[in-house]
C-alpha cells in the first residue's frame, strides 16, 4: 500500500469514525450511571466544586475534560447543560483513539493500524460506549496513549516520549482508579516479551538476531535512570492534580488509594452485577433474543484470534514488529482473563481488553493480506472480508441509533427506557400550565436505584425534593406533581386521596415508576 | 348612611386586595427559601435481561364472588385483532388456555391503539373478564378499555366494563378507573351480569415499549339457555 493510499484511507476511516460517533448523541435517554456523573458535573460547572468520591463514580477527568467542551457550547449552568455536550467528550476521546493508532508505527504494519482503525471505526461495542457518558472511552485513550507512547519510546529514547507515557499513565490514573489492574496487565505483557526473547537467547548468551532485549527497532540499552524519573514524575503530576481537585482537596488522592480498596471489595462483592467468567466474551461472541435480531463480532473475535496466532511468527510485515505484535497479544489475553474472573462485572468494562482484540484483529486481516503477494489475490481477500466490516457497521447503527436501549441489544444495561421520557414530557407541560412554571414544587418518592436519571431531567426545576419513603415526606398534598417508585403507590394514593390522577411511566425494565398529578 | 357604608365597603375591599402586595414588598420579610432533600448518588443500578415473574404490587388479589354455575365462557373461542398481521404469535392464544409468562405464549400487536375482540358465540351473562397482558415484567399498559356488546362492530349498544384512558387518548371517552402493574394473577374486571356476546379489550402501547401483548383473556358468565 502506498503512503498517499494510506494516509487517504485512514482520513476516511477517522471522518466515518467521527460521524458513528457524534451525530444524534441525545437519542439514547440518559442512563442512571450518565445522569449521576452529569449532575456531579454541575456542581464543577457552576461552582468549581469537586471532591474525588472513593465510593462511587471513578477518577475525576471526565468531569475537568469536559469543562472545556462546556465553555465551548457557552453552558454554564446544570439547568444549561445539554446530553450532546456531555456525550461529545467520550465521542471525541472515542474517535481520537484511531489517531494514536498512527504512532503504533514500526509494531504494527500500515496495513494493520488501517484495518484495526476501520474496525474501531464500526466496532459496536466502542461506537455504542464512546456515546455514553462514562470513563471507560477515556480510559481506553489513554491506555493506547501510553501504550503508544511507550512504544515510541523503546524505539528512539526520547524524554519526550517518556513524559508523554508518564502523562499518559497519570491521566489512565486520574479517569479509573482500578487502572492498576491494566498497568499489572502492560508488565506482565512486557514481562512475557523479555521472557520469551530470554528463550530466544543462544547457549553462549548472545541474543540471536532480531532478538534484542526490546524490540527490533529499539535500542539495545535500558532506559536511562532520567527517563524513568521524568515518567514516574509526570504520572504522579497528573494524579495529585486531577485527585486533589487542583490541590483543593489534598485528601483526595489519599481517597484515590482508598477507592482501589473500595472497588477491590466489590469487585470480591459483585452483588447484582455478579456474570459469569464468559460473560463478557458471550457479549461479544452471539446475543440473541425471541424476535430480535443476531448481535456478534464473532467476525472480529475470529481475526483477532488469527491476528494472535501470527504473532508467535517471525512475519508482522513491512514495518511491523512480531515482539509488539506478542506484547499486544499477551496484555490481551493477561487483562481478559483477569477481567472475566472478577466477579462484578458490567459490559462496558469489556473496552480495554477490546482495545487489544481490535489491534490483533487487525494484524490478522494484515496477516490475510500477506498470504500472496499477487495483487488479484489481496482484491478477493478484502472483498471477501468486506461484508464483516459491513455487518459490523451495521450493528453499530442499530446499537447507536434505533436498538439504543433495547434490552435485547447486549451492549445496553440498565439502561433507562424510552418511556421515561414521557414522564418527563408530561412533568414539562403540568409546569408549562401552571402559574409557578419552573418553581413548581414536585416531590420524589423512590429509593436512589429508582430515582436516576430523575434530578437530571428535572434539574431545571427549583423546587424538586427527593426522599425515599412516603412516610419521610410529611405532607404531601402542597405537591402539584409527586412521583414514586412502585413500592410507594399505596401509600402515596392512600394520602392523597382522589385528588391526583395517577399514571405509570416505565423508568427501566421491571422498574416503573408512578406520576400523580393534582387535577387542580 | 348609604354614602357612608359605600366608603366602608371599598376601604374593605382595597384593604383585602393591597394587604398581601404591601405584606410582599415589606422590606423587613423575605420568602422563607426551604432547602429540599437533593437526590442520593449510588451506582449502577441492576440490569435486567431476562423474564421473572416477581410480583410487585404487593398484595395478591381477594376473592371474587359469581354464582353458582359460572363457567368459562372464552375458552377456545374465535379472537379477532385490530392488528391483521400480529408482530409475534397469533390471536388464537388470547382464548387458548396458556398463561405462561414466557416467550411464545402472548401475541404482541402493533404499537398505537390495538384491539383484541372475543366472540363467545351467543348473548351470555358475563360475571369475570380476566386479562393478562404480559406478565413476565413488570409493566403497565396505557389506555386499557374493556366493552362489550352485541354488536361485533362495536357501533351499538356498547357497554364499557374498565376505561383508564383519563385524557381520551384513545377516543372512546375518558375514563376514571386506574392505571394497573401487570402481574402474573392478572387484572379482573366485573361486567355485574350485562348480557354481550363480544368482548373487546383495547391497549394503547405499555411502560416498556409501545406494542400491545395478550397472554390471555379469560370471560366468565352464566351460559345462555
Amino acid at each position: 500500500m502506498t503512503n498517499k493510499a494510506f494516509r487517504g484511507l485512514f482520513v476516511c476511516t477517522i471522518l466515518g469514525a467521527l460521524l458513528f460517533r457524534v451525530v444524534r448523541l441525545d437519542v439514547r435517554p440518559m442512563h442512571h450511571d450518565e445522569a449521576n456523573q452529569a449532575v456531579k458535573f454541575g456542581d464543577l460547572l457552576e461552582r468549581g466544586e469537586y471532591r474525588f468520591d472513593p465510593n462511587d463514580h471513578h477518577g475525576p477527568s471526565l468531569y475537568y475534560l469536559t469543562l472545556p467542551a462546556a465553555r465551548v457550547a457557552g453552558e454554564k449552568t446544570l439547568a444549561g447543560l445539554d446530553e450532546t455536550t456531555l456525550r461529545l467528550v467520550p465521542a471525541l476521546f472515542g474517535a481520537g483513539l484511531l489517531l494514536l493508532f498512527l504512532l503504533f508505527a514500526g509494531g504494527l504494519s500500515r496495513e494493520t493500524r488501517l484495518a484495526a482503525a476501520a474496525l474501531a471505526a464500526v466496532s459496536p461495542a466502542m461506537n455504542y460506549y464512546s456515546r455514553f457518558y462514562i470513563q471507560e472511552t477515556l480510559l481506553v485513550f489513554f491506555l493506547a496513549a501510553l501504550i503508544a507512547a511507550g512504544w515510541r519510546y523503546a524505539r528512539t529514547r526520547s524524554a519526550w516520549w517518556a513524559l508523554a507515557a508518564g502523562l499518559s499513565a497519570g491521566m489512565m490514573y486520574a479517569t479509573k482508579e482500578t487502572s492498576i489492574i491494566l498497568f499489572a496487565g502492560l508488565a506482565a505483557a512486557l514481562g512475557l516479551v523479555f521472557l520469551m526473547d530470554g528463550l530466544g537467547k543462544r547457549r553462549d548468551g548472545v541474543v540471536r538476531e532480531g532478538a534484542a532485549w526490546v524490540w527490533r527497532e529499539a535500542r539495545t540499552r535500558p532506559p536511562r535512570a532520567f527517563h524513568v524519573t521524568l515518567f514516574l514524575i509526570a504520572s504522579a503530576v497528573i494524579a495529585v492534580v486531577f485527585y486533589t481537585s487542583f490541590f483543593q482537596n489534598p485528601v483526595g488522592l489519599l481517597d484515590s488509594v482508598r477507592a482501589v480498596a473500595a472497588s477491590f471489595n466489590r469487585a470480591g462483592h459483585p452483588g447484582f452485577h455478579a456474570h459469569p467468567w464468559y460473560y463478557y466474551f458471550q457479549i461479544l461472541a452471539y446475543s440473541k433474543t425471541a424476535g430480535g435480531p443476531v448481535w456478534s463480532e464473532a467476525f472480529l473475535l475470529f481475526l483477532a484470534a488469527a491476528g494472535g496466532i501470527a504473532a508467535f511468527g517471525h512475519d508482522a510485515g513491512k514495518d511491523g514488529s512480531p515482539r509488539f505484535l506478542r506484547f499486544i497479544l499477551f496484555f490481551t489475553v493477561i487483562t481478559a482473563i483477569v477481567y472475566s474472573f472478577i466477579p462484578y462485572k458490567t459490559p462496558w468494562n469489556i473496552l480495554p481488553f477490546y482495545l487489544g482484540l481490535v489491534l490483533l484483529a487487525g494484524n490478522g486481516v494484515g496477516l490475510l493480506l500477506r498470504i500472496s503477494r499477487f495483487k488479484l489475490v489481496k482484491i478477493l481477500i478484502l472483498a471477501a472480508l468486506v461484508p464483516g466490516f459491513v455487518n459490523l457497521a451495521v450493528q453499530a447503527y442499530r446499537a447507536d441509533f434505533t436498538a439504543h436501549s433495547d434490552p435485547a441489544n447486549p451492549y445496553v444495561y440498565a439502561q433507562t427506557s424510552p418511556d421515561f421520557l414521557k414522564l418527563v414530557a408530561a412533568v414539562e407541560k403540568i409546569a408549562a400550565a401552571s402559574p409557578e412554571k419552573e418553581d413548581l414544587l414536585i416531590k420524589v418518592i423512590a429509593p436512589p436505584d429508582e430515582t436516576w436519571p430523575l434530578p437530571w431531567y428535572l434539574r431545571s426545576y427549583s423546587r424538586v425534593g427527593y426522599w425515599t419513603s412516603t412516610e419521610a415526606v410529611g405532607v404531601l398534598g402542597d405537591a402539584a406533581v409527586i412521583i414514586t417508585s412502585a413500592d410507594n403507590v399505596e401509600k402515596t394514593t392512600l394520602a392523597l386521596g382522589d385528588g391526583y390522577q395517577q399514571e405509570f411511566y416505565g423508568l427501566r425494565p421491571e422498574v416503573v415508576l408512578a406520576l400523580f398529578v393534582r387535577r387542580d | 348612611m348609604k354614602k357612608t357604608m359605600s366608603w366602608i365597603t371599598a376601604a374593605v375591599l382595597g384593604l383585602a386586595i393591597l394587604a398581601p402586595m404591601a405584606m410582599a414588598q415589606d422590606p423587613g420579610k423575605e420568602v422563607l427559601k426551604i432547602t429540599l432533600p437533593k437526590p442520593m448518588f449510588v451506582g449502577t443500578p441492576k440490569n435486567i435481561r431476562t423474564a421473572n415473574l416477581e410480583m410487585i404490587t404487593g398484595k395478591p388479589r381477594g376473592p371474587f364472588m359469581v354464582p353458582v354455575g359460572t363457567v368459562l365462557l372464552s375458552a377456545g373461542k374465535p379472537v379477532a385483532a385490530s392488528d391483521k398481521e400480529p408482530v409475534i404469535g397469533e390471536v388464537a392464544f388470547v382464548t387458548d388456555g396458556k398463561k405462561s409468562g414466557e416467550d411464545g405464549y402472548y401475541v404482541e400487536l402493533g404499537p398505537m391503539l390495538q384491539w383484541v375482540q372475543i366472540d363467545l358465540g351467543k348473548s351470555q351473562e358475563l360475571l369475570a373478564i380476566v386479562a393478562w397482558h404480559y406478565h413476565s415484567q413488570a409493566r403497565v399498559y396505557r389506555d386499557v378499555v374493556v366493552q362489550v356488546s352485541d354488536d361485533k362492530d362495536f357501533i351499538g349498544g356498547v357497554t364499557t366494563i374498565f376505561n383508564n384512558d383519563h385524557d381520551n387518548t384513545a377516543g372512546l371517552g375518558a375514563g376514571k378507573d386506574k392505571e394497573y402493574i401487570e402481574t402474573f394473577d392478572g387484572k379482573l374486571f366485573d361486567p355485574k351480569g350485562v348480557k354481550a356476546r363480544y368482548v373487546r379489550l383495547y391497549s394503547g402501547g405499555n411502560t416498556s415499549n409501545d406494542m400491545n401483548h395478550y397472554v390471555e383473556v379469560e370471560v366468565y358468565g352464566l351460559p345462555a339457555k
